[in-house]
């Protein structure tokens, strides 16, 4: 086996897990719905307060930031491939250990201001979801920070 | 892992952009393996190899321990 056809190899199996990716363009586009869903879920909780409408802004958000998520940087080199696993994995072990502690803390906050009614201990698919999702995008852009 | 990139850049007398530009990186990059804040992939090394003519132990050392 020749040395081109050794980093050929190597090329091409880096190349396969780029697939998924979409162009930097999509970065801005993600954050744009982002942002807006965010405004309409804040300006329909207030002033409309439609149920269905809250649904399809609180999905918008997530849309929003898995295109962010999954879109490349301007140079989409192994350094940030590098920096995008490990946001992967910080955001899933960040996610489960919150997801896991969230009743705790819920069950202290209501010990302590004595609510009559418990709050819901219960985590939803929407918010498990945000949670990795916007950890992940975060953490990211974090970690490119500390590598400037 | 101790590297002689910012040496072997002087000597060649081009910036950490230039360099990054010719192996396909971003400056980041070649900033993050400077300082050894990260390890390149041996893809990233040859190609360094190449544009410095020189083997890759020349400027990439392993430290004691690893």
């Amino acid at each position: 086996m020749t040395l081109k056809s050794v980093l050929d190899c190597e090329r091409r199996s880096l190349e396969k897990m780029k697939k998924y990716q979409l162009p930097n363009r999509f970065k801005k586009i993600g954050f744009a719905i982002l942002i807006i869903s965010f405004i309409s879920l804040f300006i329909n909780k207030f002033f409309v307060n439609n149920l269905e409408f809250t649904l399809i802004t609180k999905y918008g958000m997530l849309v929003g930031l898995l295109i962010a998520s999954i879109s490349k940087e301007k140079i989409e080199d192994e350094l940030i491939s590098n920096l995008r696993m490990q946001s992967y994995t910080f955001a899933f072990i960040a996610g489960v250990i919150i997801t896991l502690t969230n009743p705790f803390f819920s069950y202290i906050v209501d010990f302590f201001i004595k609510a009559k009614e418990s709050s819901s201990n219960e985590v939803g698919d929407w918010q498990i979801l945000w949670l990795l999702l916007s950890i992940q995008v975060f953490y990211f852009e974090f970690l490119k920070r500390l590598h400037k | 892992m101790k590297n002689k990139l910012k040496i072997e850049r002087a000597i060649l007398d081009i910036t950490q952009d230039e360099l990054a530009k010719k192996i396909g990186v971003s400056r980041q990059t070649i900033n993050s393996i400077e300082k050894n804040r990260y390890v390149p992939s041996t893809v990233l090394a040859l190609k360094l190899s190449k544009i410095f003519q020189k083997p890759v132990n020349d400027f990439f050392e392993l430290i004691e321990g690893e």
